[in-house]
């Protein structure tokens, strides 16, 4: 089976965003970078399957150079190779439509992403991508197995939980607790060494213009309650606010 | 505006709330003509539109590839397609937009159209920051439970056009084995009153004070993801990063600290009460109110009065 798992890179999920006000776009000074944590678990069960079932995994990215360490990190995980599509896109179609290219060129059995990223947290990069390709989709997937010549997985659904056969090609949003998350090994770290990061250039363009980017403010009342008077606040809630 | 579609969910026959505004909201930009496609039956009184209404209602089975979809994209072609963010609603209308080789933006928490133009305001980092965009040919929107609906038209006279079943070979070529609905309590996305509680109460055994609490509210119960990583409480009610993102009227948080993480999934909510027996725990600086105290005592006080007024 070759398993084509697409890692987003995003800021530490501690970042704290700022604006650049010479761009009025997202800062990305002082951010440290991991690999999206859904997608952490996407790629954690493709190797598993790899260890259970042979499978060959490949990982992908839609990103500049600077993601090339975390990329390595997913090669020392156990990933086989990796493709780096170099730009910077700015829209869910661009990065849909980069990855549906590779795909056509190299078809795959089964795409893994995660849910959603924890930058745009758009959820359809998957979804935009089956569309396109024709193959089946589920998300967000919470368990998956190998079954005959497909899969058998159980997805979460608004107000509860299925479970499906899933034919092959798919293309899957995961989420926990469909694998633990995994620390690379030392060995792993030394093989990822030699491993190949094939890069490709984007060339695909989006019609939606960003104008800029703010930082939501949350205005909060902050009003403490004394713990004697603890009932005060069903009073409040329903005087101060209409939320009762 | 050129035709608009909206892809909404319905219960027991009723569409949301949100999805009556949605429809309301689409009106008030004077479209060509509206389709409503339901996921599931539709009674006619529960739509109200200043204009009149087309329907299809979209038969059972799993949309989750192309050719279970083909039937929809031929019938939305030429619509500028919306729907309210959920699971079911981000899965079709990616796919749709995909098989339409149109664009979507999701997580949309304002929009307005003028000039041909739309301008969006999308919510990104969880709600920490925004993205303004502009397009005039993107087809198809998902947007956020807490929309911004303010300039919406007052509701006109109701009428409907047609109604029509779109049916289709259901299930395309992925197949049900088992459905596993979440039955006896109210589902965490839709709900608008929630209690969350974490690790600070120490045992499973200690929830059925938060369940009362809940109760009393008519509130959904949400947990930190310690508490379902410990298995103390189901999955599916971890909110916060990693897990379901809610933004309710009003969430009261109870012995948890306020991680990041966790924040990440709530700071939708409009009104936050923070529990905490620690002065210095983390969430009061999110709070709109806060009691420094101990679940087992404030809990069970909070429930008496609330069942004292119901009384
Ligand atoms: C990549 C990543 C993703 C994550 N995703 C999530 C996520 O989606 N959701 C999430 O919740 N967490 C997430 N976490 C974990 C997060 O960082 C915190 O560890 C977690 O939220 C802490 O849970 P808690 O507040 O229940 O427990 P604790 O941090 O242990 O806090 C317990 C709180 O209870 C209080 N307390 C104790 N006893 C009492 C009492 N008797 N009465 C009142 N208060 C009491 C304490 O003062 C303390 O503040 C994630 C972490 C990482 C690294
Ligand atoms: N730049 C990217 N490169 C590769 N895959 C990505 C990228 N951005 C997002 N993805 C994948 O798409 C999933 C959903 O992303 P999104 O639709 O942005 O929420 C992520 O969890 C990743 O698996």
């Amino acid at each position: 089976m070759k398993i084509l798992v697409c890692i987003s890179c995003v800021p530490d999920t501690t970042s704290k965003i700022t604006i650049d006000p010479s761009t009025s776009q997202i800062s990305s000074q002082g951010l440290t970078f991991i690999v999206g944590p859904y997608d952490d678990y996407a790629l954690s069960r493709a190797i598993e399957l790899k260890e259970s079932n042979g499978a060959e995994v490949i990982v992908l990215h839609v990103g500049g150079s600077e993601s090339e360490a975390l990329i390595r990190k997913c090669l020392a995980l156990g990933a086989d190779s990796a493709v780096r599509v170099d730009g910077n896109p700015t829209t869910s179609t661009q990065i849909a439509n980069a990855i549906v290219s590779y795909v056509n060129q190299n078809p795959m059995d089964l795409i893994l992403m995660g849910k959603e990223s924890i930058d745009y947290n758009s959820g359809i990069v998957h979804g935009l991508v089956a569309g396109a390709l024709g193959y089946t989709h589920f998300n967000p997937v919470m368990h998956l197995d190998v079954a005959g010549d497909g899969l058998k997985l159980e997805v979460e659904m608004d107000g509860g939980k299925m479970d499906v056969n899933c034919p092959l090609p798919a293309v899957l949003g995961c989420q926990e607790p469909i694998a633990e998350w995994k620390i690379p090994s030392m060995r792993g770290i030394m093989t990822a060494r030699t491993k190949e990061i094939v890069v490709l250039p984007l060339e695909t363009a989006s019609q939606i213009q960003i104008v800029k980017a703010d930082i939501a403010e949350t205005a909060r009342k902050n009003k403490m309650i004394k713990a004697e008077d603890a009932e005060q606040l069903i009073d409040l809630l329903r005087t101060e606010t209409n939320v009762l | 505006m050129k035709k608009v579609a909206i892809i909404a969910q319905t219960k027991e026959g009723q569409l949301s709330d949100t999805s009556i505004q949605l429809i309301s909201f689409l009106s008030s930009f004077s479209p060509e003509s509206i389709l409503l496609v339901a996921m599931g039956e539709v009674k006619f009184a529960s739509i109200p539109a200043s204009k009149s209404v087309d329907v299809i209602t979209l038969s059972e089975g799993l949309w989750t590839d192309s050719s279970a979809i083909n039937p929809l994209v031929n019938a939305v072609e030429g619509y500028a397609v919306f729907g309210i963010k959920s699971i079911q609603v981000d899965n079709l209308l990616s796919l749709l937009a995909a098989s339409s080789s149109q664009e979507m933006i999701s997580g949309i928490q304002q929009m307005s159209f003028s000039g041909g133009k739309f301008s969006i305001s999308k919510s990104i980092f969880s709600g920490k920051a925004s993205l303004s965009l502009t397009s005039e040919t993107v087809g198809y929107f998902s947007l956020n439970r807490n929309f911004d609906f303010s300039g919406n038209a007052e509701y006109g006279e109701q009428s409907v056009g047609s109604m029509s079943t779109l049916t289709t070979a259901a299930g395309g070529k992925a197949s049900i084995l088992e459905l596993k609905p979440i039955t006896g309590s109210i589902p965490l996305p839709d709900a608008t009153l929630v209690v969350g509680a974490g690790r600070g109460f120490k045992d499973p055994g200690n929830w059925t004070i938060v369940e009362d609490l809940a109760k009393a509210l008519g509130a959904a119960t949400a947990c930190s993801k310690p508490v379902s990583d410990l298995n103390w409480r189901p999955h599916h009610e971890h909110v916060g990063q990693t897990g379901v993102k809610i933004s309710p009227n009003l969430y009261i948080a109870c012995g948890i600290s306020g991680a990041i993480q966790h924040l990440a999934g709530v700071n939708g909510s409009r009104i936050i009460v923070v529990i905490n027996n620690d002065p210095e725990a983390a969430f009061f600086k999110h709070a709109d109110y806060g009691i420094v105290g101990d679940v087992n005592d404030i809990l069970p006080r909070l429930t008496k009065k609330l069942q004292e007024h119901l009384n």
